[in-house]
């Protein structure tokens, strides 16, 4: 009898170990999450850049123009897939009346707006504005 | 008539004659005279009315912006103010110094004009959390910044031919004490002098003669002016006459304050290789990294010290003698009232407290380089050099000290001292080049490989030419065959390309012919479509550099500079966007006007799902290709990237990026012989030592609805189960997902 059970025993035993190593080397698959990222606006970086859009948006609305795209482009070095910024920065060419780069802008802010119907709105509008110079 | 008077007569007409004669004579000296006066006179007006000095143009750095949450460590900040020239101090830091407490920084930043605004000189306090800035505190209000710009350093400068630096001081920017020192010590008549002072020339010859030599110069602060700015140092009479009659028309032209500013802006006080150092101002940054008006008074005795013998006073090769010149210069002032007893004794008792070493001229002769190059068709040399314009670029002195360091682990890896390097570091999302090195030796200033030198790019043209088929008709689960090739070019050649292994592989999908870099399949897909779509791909990237395209384009025989490469990674890791990589933002000129401005440029020349299934195979490289070294060293990080090595093993090249970054390194020699090194077993690796140091984000691909994800087989190119093993998973346009399932193998 005891060699039986000691048998069973066993056989459990290897059982076990057989499907825990199984279970260790089964192929846990990738996931699409490994390789695309968020792309939108948050981290660390999201404050200074806030602060850098509330002084673009200032110096626009005292038509410094070229102050205003000075502060986004600094805004773009911290944060460079920050939606907004690429939108104010259009925003800044269209008042500059340089249309060309206002388009070009725009159409890197729609790259990075997925998801954000309130910019993507905002950059449609923007762009038939630009297009008609 | 008498023989007297005869002989009276003709003495009388003599004489006249002679006098007639010499007064002639004399007009003539005088107009001579005033002739020689008007010409040094136009001298003097070339140099002091118009732009009186060549003065160098000054690179500068990135500005640094800080804010919480920026990675960056303590040591790295020190590191940046000290090339900024920022002194450490124990007491509370002035402008232009900091001090460490503890895990923190107290930094008193220097006011600086910026090309769109100015910025005030800021106390602060900079407290870190390991890797990063926690916070940032004004140490005036004690509240909490969220963002603040330091100024930029120097990074280099373009000098004038004769060699000359130097830092301009206006008239009202010159400390007062520095004057009367200057004239306590060097001449004490020259409020009340014309410019010369017969006194003091005669108290000088007089010395000379009891003396057997010259131990005493008689010359006013006039006269050595003139005989510095428009006069040889040779010792004759005819230079002492000029030095005279110059310093004469300079006391009658202009100001003593003008003549005192020109002096103290030209004086010479310091050799540094190549470069002479003139001026107070430059001297004090050099010496003390401090502005001459916070020198302390035992500092500006030293520079006065210094305007009697540059050589024989300087501090770093003759300190003792050096410090016994200040002493008694300090002597003087005390004599003349300038200084008490109390402070005599405080000042000579002080150190000499010149800094450790000087600066080094131009540490990153590369990064210049490249910035010289994209500024010619704007500036030529010659302009750059004389006209003291201030470029601002976006090279980053951390990124670059992290460059430098990864390349020398890397180099070291190989025992090969012939063996060169070019490496370009870039922001692929705004197109900055951050850092470039041209050469092994980081600071040689000769030539530089990263612009100049074309070499084959072998496997990295793979990309693109890629994107070409991908964006036709292929997807990356597309069939192709690896098999031999024979094509007859146009000039009889029969040309067979072979794997780099030398093997053949059979069928498989385009995912693991790209990242294998097998070239027989890319050869065979490109006769049939790709050669014109790939010249046309360059061609939209500026890098198309022959009218006739051949077929052996398609395995990268066209040639490139690191930086080129960089140009083409630059579009593709950044999903199709063209960004002109550039080192330049704005230029201004010396009163801060802005001359140029390079303003962030973006324009979308190729398709976004076909690029980013170009990123997912280069990804995939890193994975399980020939650059799956780097999923070795760099657990769960996604990066991407692509293998390039030439015939023979004559280049090794890799491209890769990060999330922002984008590296390209190439190793190769300078006689182009094999280095025995293909683009997995050298630039790889030391492509891997740079990154690590850098540190970096893992790279992510974009999402685009026009691309569905599915587990692909890549042998058979099928549709295949999540858990198979040897599965991948793929972006595949929606229309192009295979009607075929693959069983796990």
């Amino acid at each position: 009898m005891s060699i039986i059970r000691i048998s069973k025993l066993l056989c459990r035993t290897a059982m076990a170990f057989i499907l825990l190593l199984a279970g260790a080397c089964s192929v846990q698959p990738v996931s699409t999450n490994q390789y695309q990222g968020d792309i939108g606006d948050a981290g660390v970086e999201a404050r200074p850049v806030a602060e850098l859009h509330d002084q673009a948006l200032t110096a626009l609305d005292d038509n410094q123009f070229q102050l205003a795209i000075d502060y986004l482009q600094r805004a773009i070095k911290i944060q460079p897939r920050n939606a907004w910024s690429w939108h104010y920065l259009a925003q800044s060419y269209r008042q500059n009346q340089q249309f060309d780069q206002c388009l070009a802008m725009l159409d890197r802010s729609f790259s990075y707006s997925s998801y954000d119907d309130v910019l993507e709105l905002a950059n449609d509008r923007l762009r038939a504005q630009c297009q008609q110079g | 008539m008498p023989a007297k008077s005869k002989r009276k007569k003709a003495k009388s007409t003599r004489g006249r004659k002679l006098r007639k004669s010499l007064s002639l004579g004399l007009l003539l000296l005088l107009a001579c005279l005033g002739a020689y006066l008007v010409y040094l006179n136009h001298l003097i007006n070339q140099r002091f009315t118009g732009d009186t000095w060549a003065l160098p143009s000054r690179v500068f750095s990135r500005s640094l912006e800080l804010y919480p949450g920026l990675p960056l460590t303590l040591e790295a900040l020190e590191y940046e103010l000290r090339l900024s020239g920022y002194q450490a101090v124990a007491s509370e830091p002035l402008a232009g110094q900091y001090r460490v407490l503890g895990g923190s920084l107290e930094l008193h930043s220097r006011s600086f004009e910026f090309s769109d605004q100015p910025e005030a000189a800021r106390l602060m306090q900079i407290f870190f959390d390991t890797d990063t800035v926690d916070a940032v505190i004004d140490s005036n209000s004690g509240s909490a910044l969220q963002l603040v710009r330091l100024p930029p350093l120097v990074m280099g400068s373009y000098y004038p031919h004769n060699g000359e630096d130097r830092l301009l001081l206006k008239q009202d920017e010159i400390p007062e004490q520095l004057v009367k020192i200057l004239v306590a010590v060097e001449d004490r008549q020259f409020f009340e002098h014309y410019g010369i002072n017969p006194m003091s020339i005669l108290r000088a010859l007089l010395a000379n003669i009891r003396a057997g030599k010259t131990v005493q110069g008689g010359s006013t602060l006039t006269q050595q002016l003139a005989k510095n700015m428009f006069l040889t140092p040779t010792r004759s009479l005819t230079r002492k006459l000029n030095e005279a009659f110059m310093a004469l028309l300079l006391e009658v032209r202009f100001s003593k304050t003008a003549i005192i500013t020109a002096y103290i802006n030209e004086v010479f006080l310091l050799q540094q290789n190549r470069i002479s150092i003139h001026g107070f101002a430059l001297a004090s940054r050099m010496l003390f990294r401090r502005p001459l008006h916070q020198l302390q008074v035992q500092d500006l005795a030293l520079l006065v010290a210094m305007v009697k013998g540059p050589s024989r006073y300087n501090p770093f090769t003759r300190p003792e003698k050096a410090l016994a010149r200040r002493n008694l210069v300090l002597g003087i002032m005390r004599d003349q009232g300038l200084i008490d007893s109390g402070k005599f004794q405080s000042a000579i008792a002080a150190s000499i407290g010149i800094v450790g070493r000087l600066p080094g001229i131009n540490p990153f002769p590369a990064y210049l380089d490249l910035v010289k190059r994209q500024l010619r068709t704007s500036y030529s040399s010659g302009e750059l050099a004389v006209r003291g314009l201030r470029v601002f670029t976006a090279f980053d002195p951390l990124a670059q000290r992290n460059l430098e360091a990864g390349l020398e682990r890397g180099m070291d890896r190989f025992a090969q001292p012939e063996l060169q390097a070019a490496v370009i570091l870039a922001d692929y999302l705004n197109g900055d080049i951050l850092a470039l090195v041209g050469d092994r030796d980081t600071d040689y200033p000769g030539f530089n490989r990263a612009v100049m030198a074309q070499r084959p790019i072998g496997s990295l043209i793979k990309p693109l030419l890629l994107y070409g088929f991908l964006e036709k008709d292929l997807s990356l689960a597309s069939r192709v065959s690896d098999r031999p090739i024979r094509i007859r070019q146009s000039d009889g050649k029969v040309w067979e390309p072979r794997n780099c292994d030398r093997k053949l592989h059979g069928d498989m999908s385009l995912y693991q012919a790209f990242i294998r870099s097998y070239n027989l399949p890319f050869v065979h897909l490109g006769v049939e479509s790709g050669l014109q779509l790939l010249a046309d791909n360059l061609d939209k990237i500026k890098l198309l550099k022959h009218d006739v395209i051949y077929p052996s384009m398609l395995l990268g025989t066209t040639e490139m500079s690191a930086y080129e490469v960089a140009q083409m990674y630059q579009v593709i890791a950044n999903n199709g966007y063209f960004t002109p990589l550039t080192t330049i933002r704005s230029v201004t000129d010396q009163q801060h006007r802005t001359l140029k401005r390079i303003p962030i440029q973006s324009h979308k020349i190729f398709d976004q799902a076909a690029m980013i299934q170009v990123q997912r195979a280069m990804v995939g490289v890193s994975e399980a290709g020939t650059a799956r070294y780097l999923a070795a060293r760099f657990k769960h990080q996604t990066l991407a990237g692509k293998t390039g090595t030439t015939n023979n093993l004559r280049d090794s090249w890799f491209a890769g990026f990060s999330q922002r970054l984008l590296t390209v390194v190439w190793l190769g020699r300078d006689n182009n012989s094999p280095i025995g090194l293909s683009g997995s077993s050298g630039a790889l690796r030391v492509w891997a030592d740079i990154m690590q140091q850098q540190g970096f984000r893992p790279f992510k691909l974009s999402r685009d609805e026009r691309l569905a994800w599915r587990y692909i087989d890549p042998i058979k190119g099928g549709i295949t189960d999540p858990d198979c093993v040897d599965s991948v998973l793929l972006p595949i346009p929606r229309d192009r997902i295979p009607n075929t399932r693959s069983r796990c193998q």
